[in-house]
Parts: structure tokens; C-alpha cells; sequence
């Protein structure tokens, strides 16, 4: 049903556009959202055929965007990187073989009880704080009542009514690419609740219209399709579920919110903020309402969104065809609903309509006490947190670094720490940055590796810097000790000693070797005092050529720099001799 | 687009045969928020049990004849419950948990389940790697 609609809106030339319109952006979009996944051939093809359709289109739909405002807000859940599970003691390992870390509470056992992971508070309160929430001293568990094979108790312990954290906000820098800017967004909850396992659906078999029987009845003779795998592993993994306000208006606004949460979870080490592993899901709620209105329109929900380009395109597209049937008076169309992101055909899909709220039937889980947290405890907590995204931002822009070199650096938090402790050693600021964000970070994406993995420390990075800053080495020499290090180890000034790569620095040997050259090409000099400065090149190459052995040790050198310093010193001497 | 109309004149048909599960859950959830703030309400009536919802929702399937035995036998432990209406909160401030000493939290220590094979053996269709269950619509 939901693919003859679409295929209803692909006929309608006018609908093209507006994907389009944001399609063409989205080259962009790999470069600055960092962790974006590799374009896929699909999506390549995908924006070329759009772009064709841009040029023969007029403006129109730039025109109706511009009359309508989209109102976002987002569901995010954090996955806690916890060595064990919310409620029982079961190691937690992404990707161990299916259903081998269960036990009677996450299997949801008759009579087993659940015990709270103290550390799981722990995320949550720095969370609550990073978030700038205010926090509930006192909070509580409650059961969320739904009948799913991913839940074998047949309900998530979630937090309802008072959750830990509630009331704060995220500050956000827009990318350069789609013109910077410094948003802040609505934080309105953080709660704690466990994940569900994981359903694996099997064949594309009929499926059975019989409703499953109790979760402890389940039985084949209940029913004759079986059809889903379960791997119970996932089952009771703490997550935390972040909710925004809906402050986000456009894709890059919303997927920058969800990359600076991410941030914020690595930097707290809360989380691993994977989306591919599904560590960091983001559910999107999207209606568009024409500029003036103050109520909001119809929001539809979209899911799958694994990725933040993905995201950003999927909200993109949700506006336009959202838009779309504003203008062609086909407002009843926008129903509440849930749709799928299709990465392959960069679309939105109806996955399921929402037929009045579910009902989940909460009340407090009689098998927890409550949550209490002292104010002594809160405070110990808030002078654990390390320096956040958003302080790190503002104190490099501090520092005097670009917006664009800010960015980067405190992108990632091993990135941030590596740059912090190169400067902290006295190393220049700027060069550490455009060593960094250069050659360092060019060697890390051809070899797929982070920053944590080369062999080049921060200490040996400053070490460089200052070596090529008093003129040891040169700049060029300098690069290549870089790469030496950042494969192999091993320190500069040893690797300068090593391969002889000193700057001959000291004139008085110079002079003793311009000695000999001048001695033995008296006609020249002649020459070169009449006039013929040229001849500097001779006498360099003439040192070269007759001394070679003495000076050409190494396999590494910087014939260009010595060329330099010979002329230099034979300048020098020469007008001198004058 | 027509086909999504035709969703709507399919609703009505489908809450009969009960295949949604959920059509009664709008008014239910409006009166959540409201039954766990405000704490000092006295309501002076509960609503009277609807057992063929009851079981629906806990997944149980009853005939007439037992939800004609079970409607005053629950209708009795909700009147039961209902003499806490009664109590003059007025003055009271409102405790979310009825507890106890201390959290009871445990430390972040992995410990495997020795026992699993008993697990796994007691699941009911089981074909390793994986438990099996039959395909279910509606999640909510």
C-alpha cells in the first residue's frame, strides 16, 4: 500500500524536486559529519539522476519550503557500555555468539528478580549533568507493559512519570559547510530502561494472524509458522533514552544535535555511540506546519536511521513530501505514523500507522526500590566529568584556532587528548594543529587507523615541532621523521642522530669546506667578482661534486637545505672576501 | 493514495475482529499521567473491571462462561482497593516508592550463568543458536 503511494509521488515530476534540492547538499555532508559511513554506489547514482531533474526544475518548491517550517524533535537511546546488564550480572559483549549471555532475570523466569547495576545510575547522572538537566534526587523503575518476543517478562523496566534527569539542554556548532552557527536544544528527559533482544526474521514465509500466547506458553503447536529468531544477549543491556525538545528545523540541525551527543556519550564514556552496532538509535518525529502557525502539524515518526547523513537525508525528505502534500491540499494525507528509512531507495515508508496511542499499562516496578541519590553523591560526580565538547570548543576557539580547526579537534575525544597533551608539553599551538589535522590525520584514514593506534606520541609530535622551530631540521625533513614515527615509533632526536639529518648549522665547517671549493677554482672566483653571481650555484655544486663522500651520509638527505646553506655561507663569505 | 483511505474504512473492521489491539488505549492513557501526579485526588469510584479487556491485554484467552465467573471475583479485589480511596491524602506529601532500606544496587561485576543448558533446554522451540518464536503483528 505504502509503495503504490510513492510510487504515486515518483510520477509527480514536481515531487522530484524537492529531494533533489536536498540531495544536492549532501556531498557535503560525508565531510563534515566525520563518522559518516562510506557513500554507497546506490546513493551516488541515486543523487546524479536527481541532479539532472534539479537543473530542468524552477524554483517552485524552494519557494514552498521557504513558506513552511518543520519542527523536529528527537528519541535518542544510548546504549551503556556497562561490563554487565541493567538488572542481573550477565556480561554484555557485542557480537558474542547468539543467546550465550542469559540468565533466569533477562529470560524473564518466573520468580527471578532483578537487581539494579549500580553503574548504570552512575551514566545516567553524568549524563543527566552533561545534558545540563536538572536531576531527581528521588526517581523510580516502572514496568512498561508490552507483549513482544524481544521482552520474554513481557514487559521493560523503564522510568514513566519521574525520570533521573529532566529539563536541560545541548549546545550545538552547526558544520562550516551549511554556514556554522551555534544552536542550543531542549533537553526534555533522560530516563534509564533496558533493551530488548534482538528478533531475527527469518523467511519471507506467511505469517501467522494468530496472536502469540502468553510468554511462557510459547509453543509450536500454538502456531505453525515459526518465524523469528530471538538472541536474548541484548535482552536487559542498560540504555539510556534521551529525549529533545522539538527545537530541531531542518536535517543538518537534528543530525549535528545527534553527533554531539555522541560526542558527549565517548567523551563521558558512557557509551560507545556506535550507530552501525545499533549502540546509538535515533527515532525522529517530523511534522511541518506553514511559517506563523503556532500549533504543529501531524508528526510522522521515522526509524532506521543508522547513520547521520542517513538521518539528515531522511528528515530532508520527510520535509518536502510532507510539504508537498500541504501544497496539493492534501493535508489529511500526513497521518501519524511510523515510517522506515530506505537507505536504498532514499526514501520514507510507511511502516505501521498509528491507530491511537498504545497502551502500556505503567506502574512502579514492585521488584526495585526506589532510586535515590544524595546531593554528596551528584557533587562527586560533577567534579569527575572531563571537559566537554562544548567547553573544549570555546576554549580552543580561545586558544586562537579556526573555527574549522576547532571542529575537527574536538570531534573526537582521542583526537582532542592527543592535541591537549602535544600543547601542554609548550608545543605551538597552530603547528600542532596543522600537523594534526595535515599529514597525521591523512595517515590515519589511508590506514584505517585512530589516533590511539599509531605509534607517534604526543611528547615526539612537540619534540618535532620544536626541532623544526630552532631550526635542527627542516620542514621537509620534519615530514618525513613524522611518517617514520607514526609508523615505526621511536623518538626525533633519535631518529635524527640515527640518520645524521642535522642542518649543518655550524658556519665555521661550512667555511673550512668553502675554503677548499674557492682554492680549487680560483678562475671562477675571478668571475664572480666581476659580477657574475650566478656562479653561486657553480660553487655550491662544485662542493657537492668534489666533497660528496664527507657530506652526502644518509640515505635521507636534504640535498636542497645544504644546497641552501652552502650558498648562504658562500655569500656570506665571498662578499666578505670583497 | 487512494489505498491509504481505503486504511481508514478498514479501521472499524479490523477493531472487531480484534486483530488491534489497542483502539480502547487512547482514553486509558490520558488517565495514566493523571492517576500517578496527582496524588491527593480522591476519586470516589473505580471503574468496574472489563474483563474481556483484561484478558486481552494479559494475553489470556477466556470463554463467556469464565469471564461471567471471573468479573465479580476481580470486581471484588478492586473494591478491596478501593477502600485506600478512601484515605485523606490532603496533607500528605506524595512518596513514590513504598520502600524500604537502602538501593540495593549491585557493583558492575560479570558472572556467568552456570546453569544455562537448564535454560536453554526449557525453551520451548530452540534451534541453536537461536529460541524460536512464531511471527507476531502488532509490536505495541
Amino acid at each position: 500500500m505504502a509503495l503504490t503511494f510513492l510510487r504515486g509521488i515518483q510520477l509527480n515530476p514536481s515531487m522530484l524536486y524537492p529531494s533533489s534540492y536536498f540531495a544536492r547538499k549532501h556531498g557535503v555532508l560525508y565531510c563534515c559529519m566525520r563518522n559518516a559511513q562510506t557513500q554507497t554506489a546506490t546513493q551516488e547514482k541515486e543523487q546524479t539522476k536527481l541532479k539532472v531533474s534539479t537543473q530542468s526544475q524552477p524554483k517552485a518548491v524552494d519557494k514552498f519550503l521557504k513558506d513552511f517550517e518543520a519542527v523536529i524533535g528527537i528519541e535518542t537511546h544510548v546504549q551503556l557500555s556497562t561490563l554487565t546488564k541493567a538488572f542481573c550480572s550477565c556480561p554484555y559483549n557485542y557480537g558474542s555468539p547468539p543467546n550465550t549471555s542469559v540468565c533466569p532475570v533477562c529470560m524473564g523466569l518466573p520468580g527471578a528478580l532483578p537487581v539494579l547495576n549500580s553503574k548504570v545510575i552512575e551514566c545516567a547522572v553524568r549524563v543527566g549533568l552533561a545534558l545540563n538537566c536538572k536531576l531527581s534526587l528521588n526517581s523510580k523503575f516502572d514496568r512498561k507493559q508490552y507483549f513482544y518476543p524481544d521482552l520474554p517478562k513481557g514487559y521493560q523496566i523503564s522510568q514513566f512519570d519521574v525520570p533521573i534527569a529532566s529539563g536541560g539542554y545541548l549546545d550545538v556548532d552547526l558544520p562550516l559547510e551549511y554556514g556554522g552557527g551555534h544552536r542550543k536544544f531542549g533537553i526534555t528527559r533522560v530516563h534509564m530502561e533496558e533493551d530488548a533482544g534482538k528478533l531475527l526474521h527469518t523467511d519471507g514465509g506467511s505469517y501467522s494472524q494468530e496472536r502469540a500466547p502468553s510468554h511462557l506458553n510459547i509453543h509450536a503447536s500454538h502456531c505453525n509458522v515459526m518465524a523469528i529468531d530471538v538472541d536474548l544477549n541484548r535482552a536487559g543491556v542498560p540504555l539510556l533514552e534521551i529525549v529533545s525538545e522539538p527545537d530541531m528545523r531542518t536535517g543538518i540541525e537534528a543530525a549535528e544535535y545527534a553527533a554531539e551527543l555522541q560526542r558527549l556519550v565517548r567523551y563521558l564514556g558512557v557509551g560507545n555511540g556506535n550507530m552501525q552496532e545499533g549502540s546509538l538509535r535515533c527515532d525522529v518525529n517530523i511534522s511541518v506546519r506553514p511559517i506563523g502557525q503556532l500549533e504543529f502539524g501531524t508528526k510522522v515518526e521515522i526509524k532506521n536511521l543508522n547513520s547521520f547523513s542517513s538521518m539528515s537525508r531522511a528528515i530532508d525528505y520527510e520535509i518536502s513530501r510532507q510539504v508537498e502534500l500541504h501544497n496539493q491540499g492534501q493535508i489529511d494525507q500526513i497521518v501519524q505514523e511510523t515510517r522506515l528509512w530506505e537507505e536504498g531507495a532514499q526514501k520514507t515508508v510507511t511502516m505501521r500507522k498509528k491507530e491511537g496511542l498504545a497502551d502500556y499499562r505503567y506502574f512502579p516496578e514492585p521488584d526495585l526500590p526506589g532510586v535515590t541519590l544524595t546531593e554528596e553523591y551528584v557533587d562527586s560526580i560533577r567534579e569527575s566529568l572531563p571537559e566537554l565538547p562544548e567547553d573544549k570548543r570555546r576554549r580552543y576557539e580561545k586558544m586562537g584556532l579556526s573555527m574549522q580547526d576547532v571542529l575537527f579537534l574536538a570531534n573526537d575525544i582521542n583526537i582532542a587528548d592527543f592535541f591537549d597533551t602535544t600543547t601542554a608539553g609548550g608545543a605551538d599551538i597552530k603547528l600542532a594543529a596543522n600537523w594534526i589535522m595535515g599529514d597525521i590525520a591523512a595517515y590515519m584514514k589511508n590506514e584505517k587507523v585512530t589516533i590511539n593506534e599509531i605509534k607517534l606520541t604526543p611528547q615526539e609530535l612537540g619534540e618535532l615541532i620544536a626541532s623544526i622551530k630552532d631550526e635542527t631540521i627542516s620542514g621537509k625533513i620534519g615530514k618525513e621523521i613524522l611518517f617514520e614515527l607514526i609508523a615505526k615509533g621511536g623518538t626525533v632526536k633519535g631518529l635524527i642522530k640515527e640518520k645524521d639529518l642535522v642542518q649543518i648549522v655550524d658556519t665555521a665547517e661550512i667555511e673550512k669546506m668553502v675554503d677548499k671549493v674557492i682554492a680549487d677554482s680560483p678562475k671562477q672566483l675571478e668571475q664572480y667578482r666581476g659580477g657574475k653571481t650566478k656562479l653561486q650555484g657553480y660553487f655550491a655544486g662544485q662542493r657537492l661534486a668534489t666533497d660528496e663522500e664527507s657530506i652526502l651520509t644518509g640515505d635521507n638527505l636534504d640535498i636542497t637545505n645544504k644546497w641552501k646553506h652552502l650558498i648562504r655561507a658562500f655569500r656570506s663569505f665571498a662578499d666578505h672576501q670583497n | 493514495m487512494g489505498s491509504i483511505s481505503a486504511l481508514h474504512y478498514l479501521k472499524p473492521t479490523r477493531t472487531a475482529n480484534g486483530t488491534s489491539l489497542f483502539n480502547f488505549s487512547k482514553n486509558r492513557i490520558s488517565q495514566l499521567p493523571v492517576a500517578f501526579r496527582s496524588y491527593t485526588v480522591k476519586s470516589s469510584v473505580l471503574e468496574t473491571p472489563d474483563v474481556p479487556r483484561l484478558a486481552e491485554t494479559a494475553r489470556i484467552s477466556l470463554n463467556s462462561q469464565e469471564i461471567e465467573e471471573f468479573a465479580p471475583k476481580i470486581r471484588q479485589v478492586i473494591d478491596w482497593f478501593g477502600q485506600l480511596q478512601a484515605v485523606d491524602l490532603q496533607s500528605i506529601e506524595p512518596a513514590i516508592r513504598a520502600d524500604t532500606e537502602g538501593d540495593n544496587l549491585r557493583g558492575d561485576v560479570p558472572e556467568k550463568f552456570e546453569n544455562r543448558e537448564e535454560l536453554i533446554s526449557a525453551v520451548p522451540s530452540f534451534e541453536n543458536p537461536y529460541i524460536k518464536v512464531p511471527k507476531v503483528l502488532n509490536k505495541e
